[in-house]
C-alpha cells in the first residue's frame, strides 16, 4: 500500500519509528516518572515518602518566594527575547539581502559563538564583567567612571549574557525567512511612494512574521530554561527556575518539590509560548497577513 | 534406521542455547572476574581525588583497581538514597561530610563498619570515631581576617557584627548551615537549636553583608580585599595563606566547631572487601601525612608525626583543642531543609 507521498506505509513507519522510540524512552518515560515523584511527600531525613498529594504544587503557587522566581524567570526571558529580536532583525535583514561574496563567511560568524559551550561562554563573561574585568578596565581607562561598576552578580549580567547566547538562534531563524521574501515586493512599495519605514512596516515586517514568531519562541524557551548563565553570573542572590529545580533535586534531595517546580516551569513555558503564538497569528490572520 | 545426529550438527535449539550461553558469559564472566579487584570511590573531584590517587591508592593491594565516581556530596547522597532498594549499588566507598554520613546512616543506606577488618582503625582519634564511618581528615571553623584593616585580632564571632566593618564582611552561600550555626552560637542558640541565629543574621544583613557563591569566590574576594573578614575552615585558611591571600586566623571563644570528612561503605556496595582495603590504606599514617601538607587538614589517627611547617599551622593550641565542638548531626538531618529555605527566602532575599 502506498501513501500519497509515494512511500510505502511500512517505510514511513520505519522512518518515524526510531525517533519515536528515542523520544519515548529518553523524554516521555522520565517525565512520567518525575510527574509521579512530584506527587510524593518530602520528609526531612527520610528522603521521599510515597504519597499522592498536590502539596508541592500548592507550595509553588502559594509561596510568594517560588511565585516570584517564576515571574522573574518569565520576565527575564521575555526581555531577553525582545532584545534579541531588536538586535537580530537588522543583522538578519542585512544577511538576507546582501549580495556580498563574503555572505557565507558572515553566516559562519553568526554561528561561531555556538561552537563554544554555554558554561564556557559564561566563564568568558565573568572575565569581562568582573570588578577588575575588561569592561571596567576599559571604562576607567576612558575616564567614564572612577570606580569599577558592579556588574557581576546582577540581573544585568544575566540579561546581557542570555541575550548574547540566544542571538545567533534569532538571527538565523529571521534570516532564513527574510531570504524567502521577494525583494520586488518591497521595491514595489517604495516605487509607489511609500517611505522606507512604511514599506518595512506594511510589507517586510508582516511577511517576516513567521520568522519573528519562530525565533521568539526559540529564544523564549531557551531563556526560560537557562541554567549556567544565571548560576555563574547572577550570583547567590539571583534566582531563576532552572537553577532552583537543580538545587531542590540535587542539593536538597527534595525530589517531590523539584519535580513540581520542573513541571510548573515546563507548563508555564508551554502556555506562554503557545499563547503568544496564537495571539500574534490571530491578530495578523484577521488582517489577512498570515 | 533413523540417521543419528552428529554432535556437530547445528540444530535450531543448539544455536539458541549457544547464543544464550555466550550472552550470559559475556555479561557475567568478565564482570565477576573483575569484581574482586575493583573499588568504586564516590568522591569530590579536583585536588581531593588527585590526593586520593597520590596518597591512598599506592598503599592498597596491587590487584585492586580504584575507579572514581566524581561529584558533590549532595548528589552523591541522593544517588545513595535512590539506589537503596537495589541489591547492588554503584559505589563501594562514598565520601561524605560527617553530617552527611550521619544522615545516610539514619536513612539506612550505610554498612556498620567491621573495625576488625581495618587494622589501622585502632589509631582513630576517639573524638571523631563513629560506628558508621571512617573519619579521613578534620578541621575546625575559625575566623579569617585581613590584619591590614582589622587591626585588633578577633576573639568572637560577634566581631563580624561590628558596624565598623559594614559591607566588608562576607558569608558563603554554600556554607549556609555553618553560618547560621555560628550566628546561633552568639545569640543564645546551641548545636541543637540554630533558631536564634536567624534574627542575628538579619542584623548582619542590615550591615550590608556580602554573599559570595563558593569558597573559591571567597578566597578571591579576600585577595582583592573586597572582603575583610569571614568564617571558614582553618584548613582552607592555611591553604589560602600559602596561596598569598592576605589573611590571619583567629579561633572564636565560643568554640571551634569540627568539620569531619568521612569515608563510608554503602550497604549494597558490590566489592566490600576492596572497600575495607581502601579504608585501611586511607588510615595509614603515610597516606594521612599527604593530606596535611597538600590540603591543610588534620589527621584522624594518632600515630602521625606532625613534623612539617604546615602541620604545625593546621593544628590547634591546647586551649583551642579543649574547646572543640561537635555538631548535633541529628538536629542537622532534621533541620537542614528548613535552614536552607530560610537562607534562600529571608536572608538572601
Amino acid at each position: 500500500m502506498r501513501t500519497t507521498t509515494g512511500f510505502p506505509r511500512v517505510t514511513a513507519a520505519a522512518m518515524v519509528g526510531p525517533a519515536t522510540v528515542v523520544v519515548v524512552l529518553l523524554l516521555v518515560l522520565p517525565l512520567m516518572l518525575l510527574l509521579r515523584y512530584s506527587l510524593n511527600r518530602f520528609i526531612p531525613g527520610q528522603f521521599m515518602v510515597e504519597a499522592l498529594t498536590a502539596e508541592n504544587y500548592v507550595k509553588v503557587f502559594a509561596d510568594p518566594y517560588y511565585r516570584n522566581v517564576l515571574f522573574l524567570t518569565a520576565g527575564i526571558a521575555a526581555l531577553c527575547t525582545l532584545l534579541c529580536l531588536l538586535i537580530a532583525y537588522p543583522a538578519a535583514y542585512l544577511l538576507a539581502r546582501t549580495r556580498s561574496r563574503y555572505k557565507s563567511w558572515l553566516i559562519l560568524l553568526v554561528v561561531m559563538p555556538l561552537f563554544v559551550g554555554n558554561a564556557v561562554r559564561a566563564a568568558g563573561w565573568i572575565v569581562v564583567f568582573g570588578q577588575r574585568g575588561a569592561f571596567n578596565a576599559a571604562l576607567q581607562w576612558l575616564g567614564i567612571v572612577n570606580a569599577p561598576l558592579e556588574i557581576m552578580y546582577t540581573p544585568l549580567a544575566v540579561i546581557v549574557a542570555i541575550t548574547g547566547f540566544n542571538l545567533p538562534f534569532m538571527v538565523l531563524t529571521l534570516q532564513s525567512v527574510l531570504e524567502g521574501i521577494d525583494p520586488a515586493l518591497e521595491e514595489a512599495a517604495l516605487g509607489m511612494g511609500a517611505p522606507p519605514m512604511t514599506a518595512f512596516r506594511k510589507v517586510t515586517l508582516p511577511l517576516s512574521l513567521p520568522g519573528v514568531v519562530a525565533g521568539s519562541m526559540l529564544c523564549f524557551i531557551l531563556a526560560m530554561n537557562a541554567y549556567a548563565t544565571p548560576v555563574l553570573l547572577g550570583g547567590p542572590r539571583f534566582q531563576m527556575m532552572a537553577p532552583l529545580v537543580y538545587t531542590q533535586i540535587s542539593e536538597q534531595a527534595n525530589w517531590p518539590l523539584g519535580g513540581a517546580l520542573a513541571f510548573v516551569l515546563m507548563i508555564a513555558t508551554l502556555l506562554l509560548t503557545v499563547g503568544a503564538n496564537t495571539l500574534v497569528q490571530r491578530r495578523y490572520r484577521r488582517r489577512g497577513v498570515l | 534406521m533413523k540417521p543419528r545426529k552428529s554432535s556437530l550438527t547445528l540444530t535450531r535449539r543448539r544455536l539458541i542455547q549457544a547464543a544464550a550461553a555466550t550472552g550470559v558469559a559475556g555479561m557475567v564472566g568478565p564482570r565477576a572476574a573483575h569484581a574482586a579487584g575493583r573499588c568504586v570511590v564516590g568522591t569530590w573531584g579536583g585536588d581531593y581525588q588527585n590526593l586520593i590517587q597520590k596518597n591512598i591508592v599506592p598503599l592498597m593491594p596491587k590487584d585492586i583497581e580504584v575507579v572514581y565516581d566524581t561529584g558533590n556530596d549532595s548528589p552523591r547522597k541522593t544517588k545513595m538514597l535512590a539506589e537503596k532498594p537495589l541489591p547492588r549499588g554503584t559505589m563501594d566507598i562514598s565520601a561524605l561530610s560527617r553530617a552527611g554520613s550521619y544522615e545516610m546512616y539514619k536513612a539506612g543506606t550505610l554498612l556498620e563498619i567491621d573495625f576488625g577488618k581495618i587494622p589501622n582503625s585502632k589509631n582513630i582519634l576517639e573524638k571523631v570515631r563513629v560506628p558508621y564511618a571512617i573519619p579521613h581528615i578534620y578541621s575546625g571553623r575559625v575566623i579569617l581576617y585581613n590584619p591590614k584593616f582589622i587591626t585588633e585580632k578577633p576573639t568572637s564571632y560577634n566581631d563580624l557584627w561590628n558596624p565598623k566593618y559594614k559591607s566588608k564582611i562576607g558569608v558563603i552561600d554554600i556554607q549556609y548551615q555553618t553560618t547560621i550555626e555560628s550566628a546561633a552560637m552568639i545569640a543564645g542558640g546551641s548545636m541543637s537549636n540554630y533558631e536564634p541565629g536567624k534574627a542575628k543574621l538579619m542584623e548582619l544583613k542590615k550591615l550590608d553583608v556580602k554573599v559570595v557563591p563558593t569558597n573559591e569566590a571567597m578566597s578571591q574576594a579576600l585577595k582583592t580585599e573586597d572582603i575583610w573578614m569571614c568564617i571558614m575552615w582553618k584548613a582552607r585558611g592555611v591553604m589560602w595563606q600559602n596561596a598569598g591571600v592576605p589573611i590571619e586566623i583567629a579561633a572564636p571563644k565560643e568554640g571551634v566547631v569540627l568539620y569531619v570528612s568521612d569515608f563510608t561503605i554503602p550497604k549494597n556496595s558490590p566489592n566490600k572487601e576492596s572497600a575495607y582495603a581502601f579504608m585501611d590504606a586511607m588510615l595509614n599514617p603515610k597516606a594521612q601525612e599527604g593530606f596535611i601538607d597538600d590540603m591543610g587538614y588534620n589527621p584522624t589517627v594518632e600515630n602521625v608525626e606532625l613534623a612539617s611547617a604546615t602541620a604545625k599551622r593546621v593544628g590547634f593550641t591546647k586551649e583551642e583543642a579543649a574547646n572543640l565542638v561537635l555538631q548535633d548531626y541529628d538536629y542537622l538531618a532534621k533541620n537542614d531543609a528548613q535552614l536552607k529555605e530560610w537562607w534562600d527566602k529571608e536572608f538572601k532575599a
